[in-house]
């Protein structure tokens, strides 16, 4: 089911591609060059021939385990998407997972005790959370936390001098930079799911079993824990199964404001560039990853509710 | 669950804040020397004559030699040449190269390194858009190695802007020889024979350079240049002001802010560019020169550069920098200033009339109006139609403002066809230290090359020939001056402004070279730090 999916996935990002207006032949804007030059260079690149014999070409190439060679930088795709990957993956990982152990203890609580001051308090810092842009925080808080208290550096990965040094010295390095870009997507997902949690709480104990279940006497501890835990957990699975292909697809705005060398920027400035392999690799990456999300979110379906099962056809 | 995940917060923030105090000294110590500069973006490739971003080649800059290179005075000087001769028919150039010179990995320099580097520039199959430099007349420049140190060029006709081509930095023949230079490892990891050595490139991060201590020139005094990649303007200004770079670009606005502090000297100096607004010339009111100079006197460009760069800028009326040496005396220039009266005369006079109601000029019942077609991302840019826009609307003329994307922008401009599809762009161009430009003006350039707005002068067409023939720099300023008299007369472009750059630069940075177009480190090897 995966291969046809994915190929129908690429055809179509291909042909959507290739019929925006504008080409890669068109990059460069200097007096001293001709139009010629141009010309010469788009049929190097084989881009004078029918979009469905490059398609043809390139998924010829990616059976081969070739993902082609970038417009711009003449590098293979498949390295120029590996060198991006790791630092993608060490945001989008860490803040997920932050942002849902966060997330589950405040919308339990918001949820549970709807109404209260606890809950209120809960909502509006939600609301103030979800409405800040994240450009702006992130640059409050470069200007706070580095600038002003110069507790760690306003951008970038990793410090150059630091490269030849000990793993242990690196990691701590890299832990500094990641710091800030990290606290800005916490405090917008985490403002974000609370509420979506909260709501899943307040639903699921206002359903009859709940209240069978106070009036057989048992205690809100194992109510909540229990037996409403586990429900609400269910539309959180559908969201972390959506989530999983923008762990690799990387936060433009982020990685832009903090000079993260990740997927993000990649992505974009290959679409502004109209650089099609590395577009195409990163597609293609991404709509394995969709698959596979929703994959993982249907065996995690089956776990935490057992009325759903997935026969044989 | 829960409760394990809440340790590893606990721990990781723990780790954070221990990890805080240690590295910082470190890193001190083992930066020292190393000049910081800022990248807006990450460059495409590390080979000059591949490369057309301005990242790429402000690395290369420092990484690889031309034949020749500019300096501070926007002039060309022998750099991997001792000396050259030029034949008296100018058709046939021999160079004499320097013998000390050796590549990063130890190779001697000779000329087959040159004879390549041209040779692979004029092979078809390399992706450069320098070819049509070196073809004249639909004729290749031919390169001869004479000995390890002589090399020959013959030229099919004279060609003035030569030398200034031939300033093309030169890439190294063993390396190169036998590999796909479209995709050559060697992008990445070049090897030159310029003041600093290539040690590294993390993607997304910095490209750090060290010392070439066996450099053929002058030493340099830095131990090295890191160039660190910062997007966000904003970002980079915060970096700047911490000391984490030394050097950054400051947008006008910002002035202010920088303008006083203690630890940055600013400069400021003139850009080689020109921005404008070209007219298609064959759309039906624009094909009117009447009608050009009509909406070229109803714009007040003075307030414009006042208001969009605040100040830091100059109204322009040709199409070349008042900066380079070809620019003519400004008294020969008719340059259509602001005068609302006489553009308003010159619109009666070519039969429009207002209607009151629509408040828009109208000649045979069509309304005056038009689309300029404005690139994304250009907030100056979009300032400036905005106010072009308001000015126009006051002389009764609408102009609607169309802000595209910038491919999507080029590939309506540049589609080959007779009837071009748009009314008006706004554009800049980058100048190179030759005033020669064939590419934008000459009438063969349109509807396929640069000269999008059909401009066709058969004057113009002649000087554009003799400026590239006439070798003799008095004569040639002869020749540009007419051309630029005939180009600021009929306007096909409504030129906008020549902008200024701000520079903030670390007080630690010593060494510096005179402001200008060729920025503040033109001669990197003088360039150091004073250290605290």
């Amino acid at each position: 089911m995966l291969l046809p999916l994915v190929t129908g996935m690429t055809f179509l990002a291909f042909a959507v591609m290739h019929f925006a207006p504008g080409d890669p032949g068109t990059m460069f804007m200097n007096p001293d060059t001709r139009a010629e030059d141009y010309v010469q260079i788009k049929n190097n690149l084989g881009l004078d021939k029918p979009v469905i014999i490059q398609y043809f070409y390139w998924l010829l190439n990616v059976f081969k385990g070739n993902l082609g060679y970038s417009y711009i930088s003449g590098e293979s795709v498949f390295i120029t998407i590996i060198e991006r990957l790791p630092a993608t993956l060490i945001l989008s990982v860490s803040s997920l997972i932050l942002i849902f152990t966060v997330t589950f203890p405040l919308g339990l609580i918001a949820g549970f005790k709807k109404g209260s001051y606890i809950d209120h308090t809960i909502t509006v810092l939600s609301f103030i959370g979800l409405s800040i842009p994240a450009f702006w925080l992130g640059l409050v808080l470069i200007i706070i936390f580095s600038l002003k208290l110069n507790l760690f550096p306003t951008s970038g990965f990793l410090d150059p001098a630091l490269y030849s040094a000990s793993f242990f010295v690196r990691a701590m390095d890299v832990l500094k930079h990641l710091v800030l870009p990290l606290a800005t997507i916490i405090i917008g997902g985490v403002a974000g799911l609370t509420r979506y949690h909260r709501f899943g709480i307040i639903s699921i104990l206002k359903q009859n079993y709940i209240t069978a279940a106070y009036a057989r006497g048992i205690s809100d501890r194992i109510i909540l824990f229990k037996h409403a835990f586990k429900n609400a957990a269910l539309p959180v699975i559908t969201i972390l199964g959506m989530q999983l292909p923008s762990l690799i697809g990387g936060s433009f705005i982020i990685e832009y404001i903090f000079s993260w060398p990740g997927m993000g920027q990649l992505g974009i400035s290959a679409i502004f560039s109209r650089d099609y392999p590395v577009l195409m690799g990163t597609l293609l990456f991404s709509s394995i990853l969709i698959i596979t999300g929703n994959l993982i979110a249907d065996i995690a379906y089956a776990c935490a509710d057992p009325r759903i099962q997935y026969s044989k056809k | 669950m829960n409760r394990i995940s809440l340790y590893a917060v606990l721990l990781l923030m723990a780790v954070l804040l221990m990890s805080c105090g240690v590295s910082d000294n470190k890193k001190n110590a083992a930066g020292k020397e190393f000049l910081k500069l800022r990248l807006n973006a990450e460059p495409a490739l590390l080979n000059p004559i591949l490369s057309t971003d301005v990242y790429s080649s402000e690395v290369e800059g420092l990484i690889f030699n031309g034949l020749f290179r500019i300096n501070s005075d926007l002039q060309i000087e022998p750099d991997l040449v001792k000396n050259y001769n030029i034949s008296s028919d100018y058709l046939e150039y021999t160079f004499y190269l320097k013998e000390n010179v050796r590549w990063h990995d130890g190779h001697k320099f000779t000329a087959h390194d040159v004879k390549f580097t041209f040779d692979k520039i004029l092979d078809p199959s390399t992706n450069t858009v320098r070819r049509s430099g070196f073809i004249i007349d639909g004729k290749p420049v031919k390169f001869y190695v004479v000995d390890d140190y002589t090399l020959k060029a013959v030229l099919p006709e004279p060609f003035s802007p030569f030398l200034v081509r031939v300033s093309m930095q030169i890439l190294p023949k063993h390396i190169l020889m036998k590999e796909d230079i479209n995709r050559a490892q060697f992008n990445r990891q070049p090897v030159g024979t310029g003041p600093f050595v290539f040690k590294g490139w993390k993607a997304g991060q910095f490209i750090k350079l060290e010392r070439n201590e066996d450099y053929f020139g002058e030493k340099p005094r830095l131990k090295g240049v890191v160039f660190k990649i910062i997007p966000d303007t904003n970002t980079a200004l915060i970096a700047l002001e911490k000391g984490e770079i030394d050097y950054s670009l400051i947008p006008a606005k910002d002035f202010k802010r920088f303008q006083h502090k203690d630890d940055l000297n600013i400069f400021r100096y003139q850009q080689l560019q020109y921005s404008y607004i070209g007219f298609n010339m064959k759309n039906q009111f624009f094909s009117q020169l009447d009608i050009r100079k009509a909406v070229a006197m109803a714009v007040n460009k003075e307030a414009m550069v006042d208001s969009v760069l605040k100040g830091f800028g100059k109204p322009a009326y040709l199409p070349v920098s008042p900066v380079l040496w070809a620019c003519p005396d400004d008294k020969h220039i008719e340059k259509y200033s602001y005068n609302y009266e006489k553009s308003r005369q010159l619109l009666n006079r070519s039969g429009f009339v207002m209607n009151k109601k629509t408040e828009v000029l109208e000649k045979n019942g069509i309304p005056f109006e038009f689309t300029v077609l404005v690139g994304k991302g250009s907030k100056t840019g979009e300032k400036c139609a905005q106010i072009i826009q308001r000015y126009l609307a006051k002389a009764g003329i609408k102009m609607n403002i169309r802000v595209m994307e910038w491919r999507s922008l080029l590939k309506i401009v540049q589609e080959p066809v007779k009837d071009k599809k748009f009314d008006a762009v706004m554009m800049g161009w980058s100048l190179s230290i030759d005033p020669d430009c064939y590419s934008i003006w000459h009438s063969t350039q349109y509807p396929q090359g640069f000269n999008y707005t059909g401009y066709i002068n058969k004057e113009v067409d002649q000087l554009l020939q003799d400026g590239r023939r006439e070798v003799n720099i008095e004569k040639r300023k002869e020749i540009y001056k007419k051309l630029y008299i005939n180009i600021a007369r009929d306007i096909p472009y409504l030129f906008l402004f020549y902008p200024d750059s701000i520079l903030a630069v670390n007080k630690r940075v010593a060494g510096l070279s005179e402001p200008g177009p060729a920025g503040v480190l033109n001669k990197i090897e003088q360039v150091y730090l004073i250290e605290k």
